[in-house]
């Protein structure tokens, strides 16, 4: 979707374990669920 | 209802996608989003299905000086899910805007990387998260920062004002993506940068579950 909105030199980070330990985690397990950073640029 | 607005960089923009072509209702879905971050707002060490606070930050990798510096109002409602700052620093003097920037703490960590020569723009909905980043920031006298209601979909932002756009763990809360995404494209300017931290699936999500508004924000 970035890219079909116009940005380019799209990168993004390692996933991160954003909901381990809290009470969403079962949930977040069950589908994967991890944070992860995006950059992208406007060309 | 379909509708669809000239662009205002002159692109030919994609029609708007009505209610029924998304997932789930926008308006429906922004109401819930409210009511569960104006508990995150006044009532920030409650338990939530996430993580919040010094612990979350700690947890998703910002910078520990950056963090420590701030007071606990700045960090106790913040309830991101990743690092908008990891695979890029901002620059001293640039623009910023933080879409959904909550009681703030992104804004500030922004603040702190482009300097007082920088500005940063906090967009939020909810008016609870906006009584308290506003508070906060005349509390750490932060005149480079300020916060303005509005949405995601339709950012108070002039055309190609930003040099950089972040954001936590907000455009998954968000029906039309693709109407952020192209909001958040208008406000940058050419070669500005987007970088923000988001949540995403390893696993298929079931579409009744898609359609479940209950699920997108718990």
């Amino acid at each position: 979707m970035l890219e079909d909105t116009g940005f380019v030199d799209i990168q993004i980070g390692d996933p991160v374990d954003t909901f381990g330990g809290a009470t969403g985690e079962d949930k977040a397990r069950a589908f994967e669920v991890c944070g992860y950073a995006f950059l992208a640029r406007r060309p | 209802m379909e509708t669809s607005r000239p662009a205002r960089d002159g692109r030919e923009r994609r029609r708007r996608l009505t209610t029924s072509d998304l997932l789930v209702d926008p308006d429906a879905l922004r109401e819930q989003v409210r009511d569960k971050y104006r508990e995150v707002a006044v009532d920030p060490h409650r338990t939530f299905h996430f993580h919040t606070g010094r612990p979350l930050a700690a947890r998703i990798g910002y910078e520990g000086d950056a963090v420590d510096a701030l007071p606990d109002r700045a960090v106790e409602s913040f309830a991101g899910v990743g690092n908008p700052f990891s695979l890029r620093r901002l620059q001293p003097g640039e623009r910023v805007v933080d879409v959904g920037s909550g009681a703030g703490f992104d804004s500030f960590i922004a603040a702190g990387q482009v300097g007082p020569e920088g500005a940063v723009v906090g967009v939020d909905m909810t008016a609870e998260m906006l009584k308290k980043s506003r508070a906060t920031a005349e509390a750490l006298g932060f005149a480079h920062v300020e916060f303005r209601e509005g949405l995601a979909e339709s950012l108070p932002i002039e055309h190609g004002w930003a040099d950089a756009v972040i954001s936590n763990g907000v455009i998954n809360l968000c029906a039309d993506k693709r109407a952020v995404f192209e909001e958040i494209r208008r406000a940058l300017k050419p070669g500005g940068w987007l970088q923000f931290a988001d949540i995403a699936n390893g696993r298929p999500v079931p579409p009744e579950a898609l359609r479940d508004i209950d699920l997108w924000t718990g």
